[in-house]
């Protein structure tokens, strides 16, 4: 759901660009201080991952096709900052070199497929992880990563309805429709990939460095 | 509370890395071509021709190279080199990040290299 140049107003793309930029200096910020050298490769490589998963649209229902974010997934793996900054990167990246989502709307797609989705996804994660104690987890993920993306899509819909494209409500039913189909794939793949690179950590069970590296990722 | 981490194994990092790259060079050319989620609703709704790109100098526009004949090795070759560019720039970003005061690890923001 990348916004080309033209969907928004001047008054919505110019405030969702500052905004954005906001979003995206603070994240760094954070990252900068919750980031751990070994982490580099793995980020990058995650990196490299989203967008090449966001490059295969699936057909759904013969009338629209999807394709896989990364918001959710993301954060879950290295926490919402970083998560947010994986995303801007990847549809900079998109908008320069490919013409993917336009440069006016960088800043509202930033908004809505990196930060909400990112945050969205990551807070219901965490929420679920908590109240029921780690069981659970991957049904958890699917539907944090499916309701990740019917936010992202209500953003990109409030953002078209601000602009006067269409009305709020014909705007939200129509994108959190689609994407509420959309969101399936988003959900699985999700599940797919956290299941596989993520374990359980025994904090405090072992001494020194499997300690220290238990703490970040407890809270992360 | 039971917790979970991201984990170190390097075999399932390589096996990441295989399908990272799997998918953006074999898997790119078997994409859909159907308009996406928003371009469906924009087009239902008649502001489809709204849309422009302001980026004229994008150099692959629409993953595709231009005077490639075969579109699936055009669309493998982008992903490749989208994949690599994102690579790159989160390396390199990240990389700058720590450098420049990740402060946990031993504070070496401004003297340590």
């Amino acid at each position: 759901m990348h916004i080309p140049d033209g969907f928004l107003d001047a008054k919505t793309w110019i405030a969702t660009t500052v905004i954005g930029a906001g979003a995206v200096s603070y994240s760094l910020r954070k990252s900068r201080l919750s980031l751990e050298p070994n982490k580099i490769p793995m980020v990058a490589l995650i990196g490299a991952f989203v967008f090449a998963a966001q490059m295969i649209n699936f057909p759904i229902a013969g009338a629209t096709s999807g394709h896989f974010l990364g918001g959710a997934m993301t954060s879950i793996l290295f926490g919402p900052w970083i998560g947010t900054i994986v995303m801007a990167a990847v549809l900079l990246v998109q908008a320069i070199v490919f013409q993917d989502g336009g440069i006016t709307v960088l800043g509202a797609n930033i908004l809505c497929t990196g930060f909400i989705g990112s945050f969205t996804g990551y807070g219901i994660y965490m929420l679920g992880i908590r109240m029921f104690k780690g069981r659970g987890r991957a049904i958890l993920t699917f539907i944090a990563s499916w309701i990740s993306i019917v936010a992202a899509a209500s953003g990109v819909a409030a953002l078209l309805a601000l602009s006067g494209t269409f009305e709020l409500a014909t705007a939200m039913k129509a994108m959190v429709g689609w994407h509420m189909l959309i969101g399936i794939g988003e959900g699985v793949i999700t599940m797919l990939v956290t299941g596989y690179l993520m374990e359980r950590s025994t904090i405090l069970a072992r001494g020194g460095q499997t300690a220290y590296e238990g703490v970040p990722n407890n809270r992360a | 509370m039971k917790a979970f981490r991201i984990t170190a194994h390097r075999t399932k990092w390589m096996v990441m890395a295989v399908i990272t790259v799997a998918t953006a060079a074999l898997l790119s050319p078997w994409a859909s071509s159907r308009p996406d989620g928003l371009e469906r609703v924009a087009e239902d709704h008649g502001f489809l021709h709204q849309a422009t790109a302001w980026n004229k100098l994008a150099p692959l526009p629409g993953y595709e190279l231009t005077g490639m004949k075969w579109t699936a090795v055009s669309a493998g070759v982008a992903g490749l080199i989208g994949i690599a560019a994102m690579a790159i720039v989160l390396w390199g970003l990240t990389g700058f990040l720590t450098r420049s005061g990740g402060g946990r690890n031993g504070q070496s923001a401004s003297g340590g290299d």
